[in-house]
């Protein structure tokens, strides 16, 4: 009477994966035809968490599919198109075969081909869906639209993805959402906020490819095939939140300003309307006619629970991005001959400036060498032949540091020859009692509206600065007892604080001076009985709480001690440059 | 034969006729005898009138109109005959010329099956009167004069307002279908926005395999928490802060270092080890071995016999006496009471004890807890990582790192490091949208043949 015998693998996770082979056998296609059509519908392979119950007993490793992922897959139209397109290649070679060109014609006018469109629907249900998984399909789009044009993919795909990227640049400079650039060795990353978004993407240098061997080419024409879709997709979905005009069109008057008589020697009159456009020198057309930006303020809800404080903080960085979208307006650049122009172009034009080239480097310039008003001219060689007096000549970097600081930089640092203070990366963000290097601190300095210490001499700060070491011990003691009163701050304030105190200290020390009143400082006792506070409560502490405050308070000593060493690591290093050019000079 | 010979006279009577074949007479000799034939049957009639002379004389007829288009003697004299005044040479020279020429161009002469169906005849062929007809005419005109009429009227039939409501043939939208994917010049248009319009029975449209199986919302999920782009580190940069980049520059070293471990612990586990070498010793022992008898067997010999006697030997249990018996019992009891008494007390005591059982179950918990947790954070540690998706272990790209020697002071002189291309391929592996694979590697299905060429021989 005991019933059915109980056989193995046939229930349970065994029978919830299939693998590759046996899900490309029911579906009938081959394995190249099941893999781009996995890519496309985005269903992955999956690793199970009992591998030998899932292999039947079998240790070998194998691929993984979820058994209803394939079964999903089973519905999908595109299945039939591939079937559709293996037929179509097999009667094709036997028309070659047969060399019956008429047949051959015939079918390669009936050749079957299939839309994405419906899979984007399906995979992105809502538009912020494919906003969010933009940052791939920019990465490679503008990865393919460098590529040369040699049959390693269709020129058709890099065409497409070439115009694909003019668009979005030219949507991130019409809603001026540019936030972060960064130039790398392997490429520029930029950051943008489209839609409350934070984008990242990667640009790869003009002309800086070499073809791996050891990369599937398929699987990434795949990917870009998908991803152009959406592309395309959102780009229109983009351009019509801000009023312009999908496909794009160039301003009327901009247009005109263009209109050269030798835009021939560019491109070819089928090619010009984009070439133009990927100038980006010229704004676009919107469809309603272009009315005054209203400035949207930020609506003030009075919400009891969140405090002020927030608010302000919020509001102030609402204010800084505003400062920071206008960075460059107002101001002329030219761009030399060397320079990268369409990075630069873009960067520059997303922050309201205007720019111009030399006529021979690409089509769209809008004014020549020697216009009068040019602020800025963009250099990248060591020295200039034929100098204006009215304009800065600078290297390329300073557009972008100043896009990461936020701020104008001062010029002087990166005038032609100066050796350039380092290209920081604006994706890091430094926590506190993190090491932080000092150009940085110098920019964030700056940003806080501080002056830098530019008359004074270099020994000064040398001196200065090895008043603070000597000092930080003390100050670490002190912070230990008062617990971290301050805070926010940054090491710098802390650095001059201190620095101000112990040359008091010095001073009385050294001088008798005839007694003056106490000046009562309200904010000083303030602090000071904050403090007083913190110790009581730190005495009251239990045991166990003590023991793990202390931990903590270890931890950032530690850290701090660190950062600390790392600086006069930095400083022994800079002290060494320096003498090096000094010998050098000598 | 009378007949015969009466048409033929009627032939020859006619005025101006001539013969084209002489023939005719020879057969008129040949007969002589009549033969008698009731006439009153038209079978015989048939059967035995004599038509040939009217036959050759028709014949003869055709023959002259095929030939010459029309009857000989209804022609005009100078149709007929022509002045021979001998041919003139020039003309045959030229005609030679042609000829060469002709043969030359073999292309142009027609092929003689071609001559053999040429239409030769001069006779023009008889009209094909079924050419001139047209199928249906008369109801075809009936409904023209009816369309006619109605026109007049001013009535538009039903079949004419369908024709005209007939929607016009998208040709534009069968080439949109067969328009690639990849056209640069594509549409697109407002994916989101607008609704499904189809508003008939879903059940009709599932069956129909009209409607998407809708999608699992399992598959939204992201197999990896990783960001699509990761930002290299601040010492990637082209122009690096000195520390960054000697922070970069140090894991790029400790991977090369954890590297170059690797491949030493291979060598050395492949490496020969020096005691299993052959030394002079034990080769000597070797070829000595089984020539040298060996003292030791006698030694170990007199143990063993030691050893046999010791499993040989079964000791028995002597059998217990009731006594004995007795006692253990009550030993046994006694234990078992004390044990119990034991158990009791400690019980009691525990109540003393709760404190220190109450800290020693917060310590366990306390301790569970922390294994939770590191589970917990193994797990999310977990999900970052790439998983085992093939028969290849994911590898991670080497670093992308400049010596301080090879740095660029400008961006003119930078020379870009890496492939964009490699780093997105490797992001998706990484993030477990791809398995990684490696390239297929050709492989030969039959081997190279060496032959050496004779030329080449005859040199070496």
């Amino acid at each position: 009477m005991g019933g059915l015998q109980k056989k193995k693998f046939e229930r349970g996770s065994a029978t919830n994966y299939i693998t590759r082979n046996k899900a490309r056998k029911k579906l009938q296609l081959s394995l190249p035809d099941f893999r781009r059509l996995c890519i496309l519908k985005g269903i992955y392979p999956h690793e199970p968490k009992h591998k030998k119950k899932v292999n039947k007993g079998s240790t070998a490793q194998r691929t993984f599919y979820m058994l209803k992922d394939i079964r999903f897959l089973m519905h999908e139209p595109i299945v039939g198109k591939f079937r559709d397109y293996k037929v179509f290649v097999r009667k094709l070679k036997k028309a070659y075969g047969k060399t019956e060109w008429s047949a051959v014609e015939r079918l390669r006018e009936n050749k079957p081909t299939y839309k994405l469109d419906h899979i984007i629907k399906e995979r992105y249900p809502a538009f912020i869906d494919a906003l969010r998984d933009i940052d791939d399909a920019l990465c490679m789009c503008f990865l393919f639209s460098t590529f040369a044009r040699t049959g390693k993919c269709h020129v058709q795909t890099i065409q497409l993805c070439r115009r694909l990227t003019v668009e979005w640049m030219n949507f991130v400079i019409a809603s001026r959402g540019l936030r972060k650039v960064f130039l790398s060795i392997k490429g520029i990353y930029y950051q943008a906020e489209v839609m409350g978004q934070l984008i990242t993407w990667l640009v790869p240098y003009q002309f800086a490819h070499d073809h791996p061997t050891d990369v599937d080419y398929r699987v990434m024409a795949t990917f870009t095939e998908l991803y152009t879709t959406l592309l395309g997709f959102v780009n229109f979905r983009l351009y019509h939140s801000l009023n312009l005009l999908y496909p794009p069109k160039l301003d009327g008057k901009a247009m005109s300003e263009l209109k050269e008589e030798d835009e021939d020697d560019y491109a070819m009159n089928s090619e010009c309307y984009l070439e133009k456009l990927s100038a980006l020198s010229a704004s676009l057309s919107r469809v309603v006619s272009a009315t005054e930006e209203e400035d949207a303020e930020l609506d003030q809800f009075p919400v009891e629970g969140e405090d002020t404080e927030k608010m302000e903080a919020r509001e102030r960085e609402q204010k800084q991005q505003e400062a920071q979208k206008k960075l460059f307006e107002g101001l002329k650049f030219y761009l030399n001959r060397e320079v990268p122009r369409e990075s630069l172009a873009f960067v520059i034009r997303c922050f309201g400036g205007e720019v111009s080239w030399d006529k021979s480097v690409c089509i769209g310039s809008k004014y020549e060498v020697t216009d009068e008003t040019i602020t800025h001219h963009i250099v990248d060689r060591p020295n200039v032949d034929k100098q204006y007096i009215n304009r800065y000549y600078i290297q390329p970097q300073w557009v972008y540091d100043c896009v990461n600081a936020k701020i104008r930089l001062p010029v002087e640092d990166y005038f032609l020859g100066v050796t350039l203070p380092p290209h920081l990366s604006p994706f890091v963000e430094e926590k506190e009692g993190d090491y932080v290097p000092p150009e940085k601190l110098k920019i964030m300095a700056l940003q806080r509206g501080e002056k830098p210490g530019m008359d004074r001499t270099e020994e000064d700060e040398e001196e200065e600065e090895d008043d603070d070491e000597d000092d930080e011990e003390e100050e670490e003691e002190e912070e230990d007892d008062g617990g971290n009163d301050e805070e926010e701050e940054t090491e710098e304030q802390n650095l001059k604080t201190m620095q101000e105190q112990s040359s008091q200290g010095k001073s009385l020390q050294v001088k008798v001076t005839p007694g003056k009143v106490t000046v009562e400082n309200k904010a000083r006792l303030e602090q000071e009985e904050k403090a007083e506070e913190k110790r009581l409560a730190i005495m009251m502490m239990k045991r166990k709480e003590k023991y793990l405050f202390d931990k903590i308070m270890f931890g950032k000593k530690r850290k701090i001690r660190e950062a600390n060493k790392l600086a006069a690591k930095r400083k022994a290093h800079d002290d060494a440059e320096k003498s090096k050019k000094k010998k050098a000079r000598k | 034969m009378a007949a015969a010979k009466r048409l033929k006279r009627v032939a020859a009577s006619q005025p101006g006729f001539l013969n084209l074949k002489t023939t005719l007479d020879s057969v008129d000799s040949s007969s002589s005898r009549r033969k008698r034939v009731n006439k009153n049957k038209k079978k015989n009639w048939n059967k035995h009138s004599d038509i040939n002379d009217v036959e050759d004389f028709l014949e003869d007829v055709r023959h002259q109109e095929r030939t010459t288009g029309g009857l000989l003697s209804e022609k005009s004299d100078d149709s007929l005959f022509f002045l021979d005044v001998g041919k003139p040479e020039k003309a045959e020279q030229k005609e030679e010329v042609v000829v060469g020429k002709k043969r030359r161009g073999k292309t142009s002469r027609p092929l003689r099956i071609d001559l053999i169906l040429q239409h030769d005849s001069l006779v023009p062929p008889a009209k094909d009167v079924l050419a001139y007809q047209q199928p249906n005419a008369k109801k075809l005109r009936r409904i023209a004069q009816k369309a006619e009429q109605l026109a007049a009227k001013g009535i538009v039939t039903r079949r004419q307002k369908r024709l005209a409501n007939r929607q016009p043939l998208d040709r534009k939208a069968k080439k949109s279908v067969t328009e690639a994917n990849n056209n640069p010049a594509r549409d697109y248009y407002d994916i989101w926005g607008q609704e499904s319009k189809d508003s008939s029975d879903p059940w009709y449209l599932q069956q129909t395999g009209k409607k998407l199986v809708k999608r699992p919302e399992k598959l939204n999920d992201k197999p990896s928490v990783l960001p699509a782009v990761e930002v290299i580190a601040p010492g990637g940069s082209y122009n690096p802060d000195f520390f960054s980049h000697q922070a970069l520059l140090q894991e790029a070293h400790a991977v090369e270092v954890q590297k170059q471990k690797e491949e030493d612990r291979i060598e050395r586990q492949l490496a020969v080890n020096q005691d299993d070498k052959a030394t002079e010793d034990t080769i000597l022992k070797e070829q000595v071995e089984g020539l040298v008898v060996e003292e030791n067997d006698e030694e170990t010999a007199p143990n063993e016999e030691e050893d046999d006697v010791a499993v040989g030997a079964i000791v028995l249990a002597e059998k217990k006496t009731e006594r004995q018996r007795k006692r253990e019992k009550a030993d046994k009891m006694k234990e078992q009471q004390r044990h119990s008494e034991r158990q009791q007390i400690n019980q009691q005591q525990q109540l003393f004890q709760l404190r220190s059982i109450k800290a020693s179950i917060k310590q366990q918990e306390e301790k569970t807890n922390q294994k939770q947790k590191l589970r917990k954070a193994n797990q999310e540690a977990q999900k970052s990582q790439p998983r085992r998706l093939g028969k290849l272990k994911f590898k991670p790209q080497d670093l992308e790192v400049q010596l301080s020697n090879e740095l660029a002071g400008s961006l003119r002189r930078l020379k870009p490091e890496g492939s964009v291309l490699k780093d997105r391929f490797k992001s998706l592996q990484k993030r477990n949208l791809i398995e990684p694979r490696e390239r297929a590697k050709f492989k030969r299905r039959h081997k190279l043949k060496y032959v050496e060429k004779r030329a080449f021989r005859e040199i070496t």
